[in-house]
C-alpha cells in the first residue's frame, strides 16, 4: 500500500482521513468505492476494488484487461456490480440507471466516442443540459417566456463550450461527419454540458494526435481549475504522470496501488504489472 | 361517377393513412422504435371510438356497448352530437394509447429487432382475439352501425342551385388556385433532377384530371372536377355531399396531428428522442430518463393511429377484424420509407404515392382477364420503387426533414438559430 490514502480505506467522511489534509471540504473524497466485483461468466473482471477518489484530476492506469472500463461502467450504472457500494459524495448510488448516477453529478465519456451522427455538432450539445423545462412533454407543447430564455440560456453555454474546445467553426455539421479527435472534444464538451462534478473520461486521448492531445490536457486542467473533478483512463503513463495529482493503477480486476505520481512509480509492482508479470 | 368523386375517396384515404403514418414516424422516424404492430392501434382506436358513439342494442350486434355520447350530449345545442363523436375519438385515442403502454412496458426493454416481433405477435393477438371473442366488439361479423358526425346536416345546401354553385364553386376555384401556386412554388425550389420529376407529373395528372373526362363526357365532366366542392345530384338543389365533408374532416384532423408532431420534434422533448434513435446510450449517460421517452412516443403515435381508426370507420362505414391485418402496417412502413423516414412531409407525399398506386390505377381500362395480373402488377411497381429508394436513396425521398425551435429573436444577432 502507498502512505497516501486510498485502497482499503473505511473510514467515513466525517473523519479527516489523513493529517496531511488541511481543508477537509475540499478534500473529502468525492467517489468512494468499497469492495466491487463484477464478473462475467467465470471471469472476474473486477475483484474487490477499493478506492476513493478526491477533487481533482485522479488518473486511472493499468494493462490491458485490468478492468478499468468495467469499473467506469459499474461507477456510472451501465453495469451493476455483483458485490460492493460505491458512494458518491456519502450517498449510496449502487446499483442505480445510469440517468440517475448522471443526475447526482457522475458522467461518463466513452471508450469510441459516441456522437449522435445524424444530429448537428450544436444539437449534440444542446441535448445535454439537465432538467430543461421543454423536455418533459407539457414543456414542449405550452411554450411559454422560460422556454425561450432557458433555450437561449443552453444556445449560449453550447455555443461558449464550443469555442473553448475550439468546435465552434463546426456546429451545424453532421456529428457524424468529425474527425476523431474532434469527437473526443465533442465527447468532452457535452458531458461538460450536463454540470457534473466529476467526469469520468475513458481514453480521451487515445488516437488522437500530439499537438491535440496537449490541447484536450489543457483544457482538462483549466476546467479542474474551475472546480470540475475528472477521473481518467489512460496508456500513456508519462501523460498521467505529469497531469494528475493521484494515480490509481489497476491490474487483473483489482487496485495494485494508488497515490501520487511520484509513489506510484517507485513502487515496484506496478514494473512488474505491466511487464507482464502474472504473480505479484 | 366524375373524376373528382374518385379523386376525394382518393384524397380521404391518403389523408387518414398519412395520419396513421405520421403516428408510426413519430416511432420510428424520430425515436427509433420498430413497432411492427402499428394497426393494433388503428384497430383500438376504430373500434372503441364506434362503440362509444354508436346506439345502444343496434340489430345484429351483440357485442360491449354501444354508449351512444353523441345522443347524450345531443341536449346542448346543435354541436352537441359533434362534441360527442369528438369524446369517442378522444376515448379511441386514450384506449390506443393505454394499450400501447400496457405492450410498451415489457417490451421497449428489448432490443430493437426483438421489439419489432414481439410487437407484431401482439398486433396478431389483439386482432385474433377482436375476430375470436363475439361478446367483445361482435367478432368477425363487425360493426355496419356507425354513427357518422353531422350526418343529417348533409347534402349541405346554402339555398337555391345557383347560390350552391356559385359559393362553392368559388371555394373549388380557391383551392385549385392554392394547389396551383403551391405547386408553381414547389416546382421554383426544385433542382435540376425535381424539376424533370414534376414537369413530367404535373402534365400528367393535369391531362388526366381535366383534359381526358372532357373529351369523353364533355363540358359536364370538365365543370363537375372543376368546381370539386360542388355536387348538383345532391339533394334538390344541388351542395355539398357527406364524402367531401369527411375528406376536408380528415384533412382537418391530418393538420391537427402534423402540428402536434411537428411540436413534440422541434423541441428540446424533440432532441431527446431523436438522441434515442442515433444511440440510447448517450442520453442515457447525459442522464435522460429514456425509458419514458420511448413509452410516451409509443403513446403518442399510438393515440395518432387510433385518431386514424376513428376516420377510417366512418369513411368505410363498415368495420371487422380483418381490416385490420399486419400488411397495414407495413403499407405505412413503405410510405414512410419511401416519402422519406423522419419527414412528416415525405410520410404524407409517401403515402400518397403509395395509394397513388395502389388505388389510382384501379381505373385503368384493362380487358378483365388482365385485371388479377394488374392487381399484381401494382404490388410488384411498389415493390420495385421501394426497393430502388432503399438501394439509391435510403433516407427516402424528401430525406430526414430539418429541425427548428424558433425563438424570438433577441437582438439584432442572436434571434436565427437553427438547430
Amino acid at each position: 500500500m502507498s502512505d497516501e490514502v486510498t485502497p482499503t480505506q473505511t473510514s467515513t467522511r466525517d473523519s479527516p482521513s489523513t493529517d496531511s489534509r488541511t481543508d477537509d471540504d475540499q478534500r473529502n473524497p468525492i467517489l468512494r468505492v468499497e469492495g466491487v466485483t463484477k464478473q462475467f461468466g467465470g471471469i472476474n473482471a473486477l475483484d474487490g476494488v477499493n478506492l476513493t477518489v478526491d477533487p481533482g484530476m485522479t488518473g486511472l492506469i493499468g494493462p490491458n484487461g485490468a478492468g478499468k472500463t468495467t469499473l467506469f461502467n459499474c461507477l456510472t450504472g451501465f453495469h451493476k456490480p455483483d458485490e460492493g457500494r460505491i458512494h458518491l459524495y456519502g450517498e449510496d448510488t449502487t446499483g442505480r440507471e445510469p440517468p440517475a448516477v448522471a443526475q447526482q453529478g457522475m458522467v461518463r465519456t466513452f471508450q469510441i466516442p459516441r456522437e449522435l451522427a445524424d444530429m448537428t455538432v450544436f444539437e449534440n450539445l444542446l441535448v445535454a443540459p439537465m432538467n430543461q423545462h421543454g423536455e418533459q412533454l407539457r414543456g414542449a407543447w405550452v411554450r411559454g417566456t422560460q422556454f425561450v430564455e432557458e433555450e437561449q440560456a443552453i444556445r449560449d453555454q453550447a455555443r461558449a463550450i464550443a469555442e473553448f474546445f475550439e468546435i465552434d467553426h463546426l456546429l451545424d455539421q453532421p456529428a457524424g461527419s468529425l474527425s476523431g479527435g474532434q469527437r473526443k472534444l465533442l465527447e468532452i464538451a457535452r458531458a461538460l454540458l450536463t454540470e457534473p462534478d466529476i467526469v469520468l473520461l475513458d481514453e480521451p486521448l487515445a488516437g488522437v494526435n500530439p499537438t491535440l492531445e496537449q490541447k484536450i490536457l489543457g483544457r482538462i486542467k483549466e476546467l479542474v481549475n474551475d472546480g470540475y473533478s475528472f477521473l481518467l483512463i489512460e496508456h500513456d503513463i508519462d501523460l498521467i504522470m505529469e497531469n494528475c495529482e493521484r494515480v490509481v493503477v489497476m491490474h487483473q480486476g483489482s487496485v495494485l496501488t494508488a497515490g501520487s505520481p511520484e509513489a506510484v512509480q517507485a513502487d515496484e509492482r506496478v514494473i512488474e504489472a505491466y511487464l507482464g508479470g502474472d504473480d505479484v | 361517377m366524375a373524376v373528382a368523386d374518385f379523386v376525394i375517396t382518393l384524397l380521404t384515404f391518403i389523408a387518414i393513412y398519412s395520419l396513421f403514418g405520421i403516428g408510426l414516424n413519430l416511432k420510428f422516424g424520430f425515436t427509433g422504435l420498430i413497432d411492427f404492430g402499428h394497426v393494433a392501434y388503428f384497430m383500438i382506436g376504430a373500434y372503441v371510438t364506434v362503440v362509444l358513439t354508436m346506439p345502444a342494442g343496434a340489430a345484429g350486434y351483440s357485442g360491449i356497448g354501444g354508449f351512444a355520447l353523441p345522443e347524450l350530449f345531443a341536449g346542448f345545442g346543435p354541436l352537441g352530437s359533434l362534441l360527442g363523436w369528438i369524446l369517442g375519438v378522444l376515448g379511441g385515442m386514450i384506449a390506443a394509447a393505454l394499450v400501447s403502454l400496457a405492450v410498451g412496458v415489457p417490451t421497449l426493454r428489448l432490443r430493437e429487432d426483438y421489439l419489432a416481433i414481439t410487437a407484431l405477435g401482439i398486433a396478431t393477438i389483439l386482432t385474433t382475439v377482436v375476430n375470436d371473442e363475439e361478446w367483445l366488439f361482435n367478432g368477425p361479423f363487425g360493426i355496419n352501425t356507425i354513427h357518422t358526425p353531422l350526418r343529417e346536416a348533409f347534402p349541405l345546401s346554402l339555398g337555391s342551385f345557383t347560390l350552391n354553385m356559385a359559393i362553392f364553386g368559388i371555394l373549388s376555384l380557391a383551392t385549385l388556385v392554392g394547389i396551383g401556386y403551391w405547386v408553381t412554388k414547389l416546382f421554383q425550389r426544385q433542382g435540376k433532377r425535381g424539376k424533370i420529376i414534376l414537369g413530367l407529373l404535373i402534365p400528367l395528372v393535369t391531362t388526366w384530371y381535366f383534359v381526358l373526362p372532357t373529351l369523353s363526357d364533355g363540358m359536364v365532366a370538365f365543370t363537375r372536377n372543376t368546381l370539386w366542392l360542388f355536387d348538383p345530384t345532391a339533394g334538390p338543389n344541388g351542395g355539398l355531399d357527406y364524402d367531401r365533408f369527411v375528406l376536408v374532416l380528415s384533412v382537418t384532423v391530418l393538420s391537427g396531428g402534423y402540428w402536434l408532431v411537428e411540436r413534440t420534434i422541434n423541441s428540446p422533448y424533440g432532441r431527446v428522442l431523436r438522441a434515442i434513435r442515433e444511440d440510447e446510450e448517450v442520453p442515457r449517460a447525459l442522464g435522460k430518463e429514456t425509458f419514458q421517452y420511448k413509452i410516451q412516443a409509443l403513446m403518442i403515435g399510438s393515440a395518432l393511429a387510433g385518431a386514424a381508426g376513428a376516420l377510417w370507420a366512418i369513411n368505410i362505414g363498415f368495420i371487422a377484424p380483418d381490416q385490420f391485418g399486419a400488411l397495414i402496417t407495413f403499407y405505412a412502413y413503405t410510405a414512410v420509407i419511401v416519402g422519406g423516414t423522419a419527414n412528416n412531409k415525405g410520410v404524407i407525399l409517401g403515402t400518397a404515392f403509395f395509394w397513388g398506386i395502389r388505388n389510382g390505377t384501379r381505373f385503368i381500362d384493362v380487358p378483365s382477364q388482365y385485371s388479377i395480373q394488374l392487381a399484381a402488377a401494382r404490388l410488384i411497381l411498389i415493390g420495385v420503387v421501394l426497393i430502388l429508394i432503399l438501394y439509391y436513396r435510403p433516407e427516402g425521398i424528401l430525406g430526414e426533414q430539418d429541425y427548428d425551435i424558433s425563438l424570438p429573436s433577441r437582438d439584432s444577432s442572436g434571434g436565427t438559430d437553427n438547430v
